[in-house]
């Protein structure tokens, strides 16, 4: 009876009173306080995830509450465990990205059997079959002291010249990107059950999904906390502060939508084709291997080494095409293919065509025997394509875009969210690899020197340091397609003729080799 | 104060505020030229210092009214701004010397913070357990607290702790606070680990009593490290005609190129107190730093003589 005259009681209570006599937390702040993370990454693909291992390794930054935020199941990111199959998601790994992955620990978690590195670049016109070859020799930058030093073996004079050889690295390292995020993510969960006793500073929130990204509500007081310039994500379990909030998140970035940066550029009339492709000859660990790319006036296609007798394409041209190639079957798909780098582009454009009453195997059969190989420029040991990887065919539209600035405050973006170039130099990753590395080298040394992360006297010295050289290759890399996107004229006339002379100069193509390989 | 009062030559607006015109002084200052005793009365927003106190008031004036723009990137303390990294290098370089235990956190004081550039960064250094920052500024101190609110890291209990005060007036504080408290130390008053002078002595009046009376505030085998501007025609040409004069990074009227320190003048001044220690590397360090436009601030050996330069020097006690 008691408890019913106190239960009584207190209904007849004022709302806000009764509310307080019965939950057992008395916070009552209004709306919930955001949960409040020093750096927050939105994306958890190979970029996003290469910054965030950064951040976790270095020592300066270890400390800062970091979360990861993706909508994907992350731990599923994992390759098969078939041989025989590979993802038609690969990148071509500069030696500079490598090196960035191995420093953050990262690289000796990938299945390097998956990973091919190659050796050379054979690049050749398909209006005018002038072409170059790249190779690791050029690198080398041997010249008359070192062409004698050799004359005389085991000398003192040839160990001297040995130091000035650079390391033999190779061009660059085909690898799944499946197999690049799976050992990124095993790389965090290491470092994780290393600080398993320390306090805990590094939440991955896989399976969330953003709702919105605003900033901060108004501070009550004049000496209340106050988050108003504070990016607040409101995920589907709840509002994250960010002090820093990273956009790994794709072309499409919310994160840049939210700081309002334009992000302009065009798109190439143009789809990506990728597919994993069967060669004719089984290559082992030891072989050197090539990687091949064809510009043909409808865009590039290349044929990347993967280990044993497997091969990447990335074969860019028109919308038609693509869609076409996607419907052919398998046999007339290779067929294709093998087309695509041995016959005459009018010939290619008219097996893709709509009006095309033969299938591309037969129309393949009988045109290779009137097209001899030195006159479109193949080279000697192009491998035949054998059969296509069943379900590996898939396309995507091919575009520009960079973003006008890469920081804002507390805003910073990297990877594809940044910049998003045509595939014809294997660029893409790699500049978002690089960026990883700037930005967190930036954040680090703002730790160093009590800067607060989000703040332009430490996100300044990443934009400077990225955007000029992004915007360098971008623009070379546009310039290229558009060039080579030519069919017939003086421009066809002008890049071969350029492409010949620059064949012969071995140190510039050992420079250029260089700076695509983003060595320092 | 507006801003368009401090467009004007210095001379110009000290008319209109009734100072007494700066005397001539001798290269080598070891005397002042003012007594503040004999300064007519003005108006301003804070009253009269009491006559020992380091406060000088026009500064005080021009510095309020700085106050709004200083966490202004592109305002008028973005060369502070752009300095600030290199006072943590200087700093980790003089502790380098003898490197505090890890785990021993450092309680730091800074004076004449200003706007809470420096506060603010030492603040956020895993190495320090709390930081205290003075200026007599009270625009100035306004500033800083509103801008630490920004950083729930600053907000934080006991790391970061900003008083309008000079620092004739937090001796007595302190004293008062300690006393009650039973802090260590002589005659019962806080002390600090390291204590920062950055871009203040060179507007102060009396320099030398004013570094003096900072001493008892620094714990045994403790650094006093500051930051200033040598008394050199190239630094006048620097920092007055080009900086001020000719291409606005600073605002006019903020620096007064007869109260710059040569470094040897500081050192001399280190040696003739008993318990500073002043042998090279160990108890006195300096570092030149030059800003070049669009590039940034650049430590260049040698620069101590004619430009921007640290200063740190050790108190001895505890084995040093």
């Amino acid at each position: 009876m008691a408890s019913t005259a106190l239960f009584r009681r207190v209904l007849a209570l004022p709302p806000h009173l009764r509310r307080s006599v019965y939950s057992s937390t008395a916070t009552h702040t209004g709306a919930s306080q955001p949960d409040i993370y020093d750096v927050v990454c939105i994306g958890g693909g190979p970029v996003g995830l290469s910054f965030v291992s950064a951040l976790r390794s270095h020592p300066s930054t270890s400390a800062l509450r970091v979360a990861l935020i993706d909508s994907q199941d992350l731990s599923t990111a994992r390759t098969t465990k078939d041989t025989e199959t590979y993802s038609n998601r690969c990148s071509s790994i500069t030696p500079a990205s490598l090196r960035f992955l191995k420093q953050i620990g990262a690289w000796e978690h990938a299945k390097r059997g998956r990973t091919q590195p190659y050796h050379a670049m054979d690049v050749w016109d398909g209006v005018s079959g002038s072409k170059i070859h790249f190779d690791s020799v050029d690198q080398q930058q041997t010249g008359l002291l070192d062409a004698v030093a050799e004359m005389i073996p085991g000398s003192r004079f040839q160990a001297s010249r040995r130091k000035y050889q650079v390391e033999d690295v190779g061009v660059a390292t085909m690898c799944e990107n499946a197999n690049t995020t799976s050992a990124l993510l095993q790389r965090l969960h290491d470092l994780d059950e290393e600080r398993l006793n320390e306090r805990r500073v590094f939440d991955m929130l896989e399976k969330t999904r953003v709702e919105s990204i605003d900033l901060g509500p108004e501070s009550k007081d004049e000496k209340s906390l106050d988050l108003s310039q504070w990016p607040i994500v409101t995920t589907s379990h709840g509002k994250i502060a960010a002090r820093l909030l990273v956009g790994a998140d794709g072309a499409n970035s919310p994160v840049r939508q939210f700081a309002d940066i334009p992000s302009p550029g065009w798109d190439y009339n143009q789809h990506g084709v990728v597919a994993t492709l069967h060669v004719d000859r089984h290559h082992t660990v030891q072989d050197l291997r090539t990687a091949y790319q064809r510009f043909l006036p409808t865009g590039p296609v290349a044929l990347l080494p993967l280990p044993g007798n497997k091969a990447s394409l990335v074969w860019s041209t028109t919308p038609q095409h693509a869609a076409k190639l996607k419907t052919l079957s398998p046999p007339d798909f290779t067929a294709a293919v093998n087309a695509a780098f041995r016959l005459m582009p009018v010939d290619i454009s008219y097996m893709l065509s709509p009006t095309s009453t033969t299938t591309p195997t037969d129309e393949l059969a009988w045109r290779e025997t009137a097209t001899p190989a030195a006159s479109t420029g193949l080279p000697r040991n192009f491998p035949r394509i054998a059969s296509v990887q069943e379900g590996s065919i898939a396309s995507f539209p091919l575009r520009m875009r960079h973003a006008d600035t890469y920081t804002g405050h507390r805003i910073a973006l990297i990877g594809d969210a940044a910049h998003t170039i045509h595939p014809l130099a294997g660029q893409g990753l790699n500049l978002g690899l690089a960026d990883a590395e700037s930005l967190a080298k930036r954040i680090a040394y703002g730790v160093d020197h009590g800067m607060d992360v989000g703040s332009c006297w430490t996100l300044d010295g990443y934009n400077s340091d990225r955007w000029a050289k992004n915007n360098a290759v971008i623009g070379v890399v546009d310039k290229l397609s558009k060039v080579y996107g030519v069919g017939s004229g003086p421009v066809v006339w002008g890049r071969s003729a350029g492409v010949e002379v620059l064949e012969r100069l071995g140190t510039l193509k050992g420079w250029m080799m260089g700076a695509a390989a983003g060595v320092k | 104060m507006n801003s368009s009062l401090l467009r004007l030559p210095v001379g110009i607006r000290r008319l209109i505020l009734e100072q007494p015109p700066l005397t001539n002084v001798s290269p080598l200052r070891l005397t002042s030229a003012y007594i503040a005793s004999t300064a007519k009365p003005y108006t301003t927003t804070t009253s009269p210092p009491p006559p020992e106190s380091s406060v000088n008031h026009t500064e005080v004036s021009h510095f309020s009214a700085l106050a709004a723009s200083w966490w202004d990137p592109f305002g008028s303390s973005r060369l502070l701004h752009l300095m600030n990294p290199l006072r943590h290098d200087f700093l980790r370089r003089c502790l380098s010397v003898s490197p505090p235990d890890p785990a021993q956190k450092l309680d730091i004081l800074d004076i004449g913070c200003g706007g809470g550039i420096f506060a603010e960064s030492a603040a956020r250094l895993a190495m320090a357990r709390s930081v205290t920052a003075i200026d007599p500024t009270p625009e100035c101190i306004a500033v800083a607290k509103r801008h630490q609110r920004s950083d729930p890291l600053l907000m934080e209990a006991g790391r970061l702790n900003y008083l309008q005060t000079s620092i004739e007036e937090l001796y007595n504080r302190n004293t008062t606070i300690a006393n009650s408290a039973k802090a260590g130390g002589e005659g019962g008053i806080k002390q600090y680990d390291i204590i920062t002078l950055f871009e203040v002595i060179e507007h102060i009046r009396r320099p030398y009593p004013f570094l003096s009376s900072i001493l008892p505030h620094l714990k045994p085998g403790g650094w006093l490290i500051g930051s200033t501007i040598a008394r050199h025609p190239v630094s006048w040409f620097t920092t007055k005609f080009m900086a001020e004069d000719v291409l606005g990074l600073v605002p006019r009227g903020t620096h007064e190129w007869s109260q710059y320190l040569m470094p040897e003048e500081i050192r001399e001044w280190a040696r003739r107190e008993a318990d500073l220690n002043t042998s090279e590397g160990t108890g006195w360090r300096t570092m030149g730093v030059v800003y070049v436009p669009g590039l940034g601030w650049r430590e260049v050996r040698g620069s101590e003589g004619v430009g921007n330069y640290f200063f740190g020097v050790r108190k001895r006690g505890d084995g040093v």
